[in-house]
């Protein structure tokens, strides 16, 4: 389940914690087992890592649910995380999120036909100063409007 | 910790530092609304309920996490503490449905309580609620978790208590649900408790589902007896029937907690199977008939067969473990005053001259104070709950744990594991002693001279001498290995050498109460297995159904089926079984439906009455004992009630075994050693018949594990059946040894 590239990765986390404490690297360890599997963790994968690590499966799932950056339906090449919390939403986060999905024929949580774009709603990402805002991978985009929306979108590969 | 005055509410009282504010309000009986906080699970202040005002801090603070320091002054009630908590109240109930009246919980519900005392009458939310989908998490717990609160308690019941971390609280913000991850839900032999500690209706009892109100049903406070703790319960009635079990408080027992198996075994008492009438058989066919005639036809019959002929030598008495110790004693003095010294109630070992004589000599609460505990033959875990939960505080607590199995049991806490086939367990346990003999420097006896001591006995030898103080654990796995009672006598001397103590959980259920009655033979009488080896002529039998409870189990049919051989049969169930071999079926009430007394590891004598009448004919069994002792015309049998009998038995001194002072090593067994261990939901004849806990994972249980070189021995591979077991071959079995853990009758099995 788990790959022994990703073991030895894993491991190197795990060196970082007191002995005892494997189930410290969780988080790192969820993390390097998504990325080996389409960018996404299935109930058995997150037992794998819980098993890896010798702590309760339960355990590994509040984790693993509890964290957007951990994906549990299939993804597309590019995710656009968009934030729904407070200051977004008051600068108008619901209306774009809705032209987001009807550009892309999607809904929140699926991906698009060609498997270019998933959209997804996550929590506050630190970025409330420039609401409304989303990020593709390591990139924030803040004060978003519909035609900052289709331009950023239309350029992604 | 230093005693503190603090001000409660403008009321000075006493209290500890360091101690947190709901223990103070707890104990001084001052009412503090909560929710996640539970007495014997750590502090998650997730619900808030139970906010108050501290003079000198401007946010109210929780109780239940707040630690008191001298002079604090504290409200309760005032303004700012109940604006607080109702407002708490008001954002719990926003997402609680109100559907109280088709709840299980209403009526017993901590939500429902505090929600008429601080919540208001009218919601200002008026959003859609969150609703989560049902899932099934196993035949003992019924969820609605639409109904949750997050207050964790079972999450933390799973963690801190069960050991295993079955529930968790998965999403986050309003998607948070609380649920199991694996999909075969909850399988802690302690799960029941988590129906206890949740607040609200969100766990409840699943076979209890929707039958009764809380109000509706008497509750009873009783002892249960399907092993050797006597956890203290509440029984719950309705018209004479018990719906429900609860646990009960105490403190030096069951603490607040109760295994499934005396928490769903109340199912079992309204089974078909349930023998309901006296019966006797005339030529070969049962007919029903009344008390008189059946009881007349068994004295009849004994007379003629034993009395008469002054043969009560040819009279054998056998008896289940779960017997009450009143009954116990009336029927070794009935038997007695017959001139019968015939009498047993250890069924289920091969054989009795190697019968385990070990004290238990330490208390359950002492046992979490231990630094060492050493754990041999048993799957505690299952066998003995409430004694394996008090290891498991002791190994929690920094204590070192090593079992000795042939099995690598799943313990719920750390231990040093050592898988040890059944016969190298005794040469182990001399190996133990030599080491510790040798560094005390004492003279070797003559038995260990041609010992070896081993790695392994080395390793646990340096653990039991470096201990403080230490217990050695010996289990039911040891009954039947040829050496047994050589173990014991080693185990005990270990425990001399290093000034531990022993605990002997060998044998289970009422077993220290039958040997508290003197319900063993003396030497001039037969034990159990001489009894079906003998010429008898009659049999008296108390709840005693030998396709399981025996070991010699198709031995015991054969004797107790021989042609001119009476038997008088005492039983709570009927079966086939006893209706071949049966001259006489006497209904005897069963658990919960007689009074009487348990005697557990504390070797506290608990008493319980009767909580319910025992169905349409059945009688508890002192009684029965006692008219027939009348009609056979005994002396000493004028009982009114149990206690008197149980007054009585005070006065009786108990006969000391003839202990073998010489030790000497039984040869050891050098075929495979098979141990078949009755899966814990089916232990006792009760257990056998409740639903639920049958339906339940461990249950379900059924298996002959063993290690491939032992299959390869006996030619089996996945897939078969060993003695009528599914095989399953498995790298956690000593060699040379089998281990079945079954659902099913020892029929046909062990010989």
């Amino acid at each position: 389940m788990i790959s022994d590239n990703a073991k030895k990765q894993i491991d190197t986390w795990i060196a970082k914690y007191p002995e005892g404490r494997q189930s410290s690297a969780v988080m790192e360890a969820l993390k390097i087992v998504q990325a080996e599997n389409e960018n996404q963790l299935s109930h058995d994968t997150i037992q794998a890592v819980a098993d890896y690590l010798n702590m309760p499966g339960i355990a590994a799932a509040e984790v693993a649910t509890f964290y957007e950056n951990y994906n549990h339906q299939p993804v597309g090449k590019h995710i656009i995380r968009f934030c729904h919390n407070i200051s977004c939403m008051l600068n108008g986060s619901d209306d774009l999120i809705a032209h987001l999905e009807t550009k892309l024929g999607v809904k929140t949580g699926e991906v698009t036909k060609d498997g270019l774009i998933s959209v997804k709603k996550v929590e506050c990402l630190g970025a409330c100063v420039g609401a409304p805002m989303f990020q593709i991978g390591d990139q924030y985009y803040e004060n978003l409007t519909t035609d900052k929306i289709d331009d950023i979108v239309d350029g992604l590969k | 910790m230093a005693d503190i005055k603090i001000e409660i509410d403008g009321q000075i009282v006493n209290a500890k530092a360091g101690e947190t504010l709901i223990a103070v309000t707890d104990r001084e009986g001052i009412s503090v609304p909560r929710f996640c906080y539970h007495k014997k699970l750590s502090t998650s202040a997730s619900c808030r309920m139970c906010l108050v005002d501290i003079e000198g801090v401007p946010k109210p603070q929780t109780s239940c996490s707040t630690p008191v320091s001298d002079g604090m002054k504290i409200h309760t009630q005032n303004d700012k503490a109940k604006a607080s908590q109702k407002a708490v109240m008001e954002f719990l109930l926003i997402n609680h449905p109100l559907d109280c009246p088709i709840c299980d919980q209403g009526g017993e519900c901590e939500l429902q309580d505090v929600a008429v005392e601080y919540g208001s009458d009218v919601s200002r939310f008026s959003e859609g609620k969150r609703v989560i989908a049902a899932s099934d998490i196993g035949p003992l717990i019924q969820t609605d978790m639409t109904r949750c609160i997050h207050c964790t308690r079972c999450v933390r019941f799973g963690s801190e208590i069960a050991g295993m971390m079955e529930m968790g609280g998965t999403g986050r913000g309003e998607d948070l649900k609380i649920e199991p991850f694996l999909a075969q839900g909850i399988t802690s032999e302690l799960s029941g408790n988590m129906i206890d500690v949740c607040p609200v209706g969100a766990l409840t009892s699943k076979p209890f589902r929707y039958e009764l109100r809380s109000w509706q049903m008497a509750s009873v406070d009783s002892i249960a007896r399907h092993d050797l703790t006597g956890s203290n319960i509440y029984a719950q009635t309705y018209k004479g029937q018990v719906k429900r079990v609860v646990s009960g408080d105490n403190e030096a027992v069951n603490e607040t907690w109760i295994s499934d198996r005396d928490r769903f075994s109340y199912e079992g008492l309204a089974h078909e199977n349930r023998l309901l009438a006296p019966q006797i058989k005339v030529s070969g066919q049962w007919k029903e008939v009344e008390w008189d005639v059946a009881l007349d036809f068994a004295v009849k019959g004994l007379n003629k067969h034993v009395l008469n002929n002054r043969k009560a030598h040819q009279l054998g008495g056998l008896a289940s473990n779960t017997a009450t110790t009143e009954e116990f004693y009336l029927m070794q003095k009935l038997l007695r005053e017959l001139g019968c010294e015939n009498l047993d109630y250890r069924l289920n070992i091969n054989n009795l001259e190697q019968a385990i004589e070990l004290a238990s000599n330490i208390k359950l609460e002492e046992l979490e104070s231990i630094d060492y505990a050493l754990v041999i033959g048993s799957n505690l875990r299952l066998e003995q709950p409430m004694i394996n939960h008090r290891l498991r505080k002791a190994q929690l607590a920094g204590a070192q744990i090593s079992a000795v199995n042939v099995k690598a049991f799943d313990y719920n806490f750390k231990t040093n594991h050592s898988t040890v086939a059944p016969q190298e367990i005794a040469t182990l346990l001399a190996g133990i002693l030599k080491c510790i003999l040798e560094k005390q420097s004492i003279e070797l006896p003559a038995y260990l001279a041609h010992v070896s001591s081993g790695e392994l006995s080395l390793e646990l030898a340096d653990k039991l001498l470096n201990a403080e103080s230490s217990v050695i654990v010996l289990g039911e796995h040891i009954v039947n290995n040829a050496q047994a009672a050589g173990i014991a006598q080693l185990v005990t001397e270990i425990a001399k050498r290093v000034k531990g103590a022993t605990l002997n959980v060998s044998m289970t259920a009422n077993a220290l109460g039958a040997q508290h009655a003197n319900f063993v033979p003396t030497s001039s009488g037969m034990n159990a297995n001489e009894m079906l080896k003998a010429d008898m002529r009659a049999f008296l039998l108390l709840d005693v159904y030998p396709e399981y409870d025996f070991h010699h189990a198709s031995s015991a049919i054969e004797a107790l089926s021989k042609e001119d051989v009476f038997v008088v049969s005492i039983n709570s169930f009927n079966n086939d079984v006893i209706a071949k071999y049966a001259d006489v079926l006497l209904p005897m009430a069963a658990m919960y439906e007689t009074s009487g007394s348990h005697i557990n590891i504390n070797h506290d004598i608990q008493s319980f009455k009767a909580v319910v009448q025992a169905p349409e004919e059945a009688k508890p069994a002192w009684k029965i004992l006692k008219v027939l002792a009348d009609l056979l015309e005994l002396p000493g049998f004028h009982y009114e009630n149990s206690t008197q009998i149980s007054g009585e038995l005070a006065h009786q001194s108990v006969h000391e075994h003839n202990q073998n002072s010489a030790l000497a090593l039984n040869a050891k067994s050098t075929k495979i050693e098979t141990i078949w261990m009755h899966s814990a939901y089916h232990s006792d004849v009760l257990l056998r018949h409740a639903k639920s806990l049958s339906m339940s994972k461990i249950g379900q249980t059924n298996i002959a594990s063993m290690s491939a070189s032992t299959a390869k021995e006996l030619s089996l591979k996945e897939g078969d059946y060993y003695l009528g077991v599914p095989v399953d071959i498995t790298s956690d079995m000593a060699d040379g040894c089998v281990f079945v853990s079954s659902n099913q009758a020892t029929m046909g099995g062990l010989q």
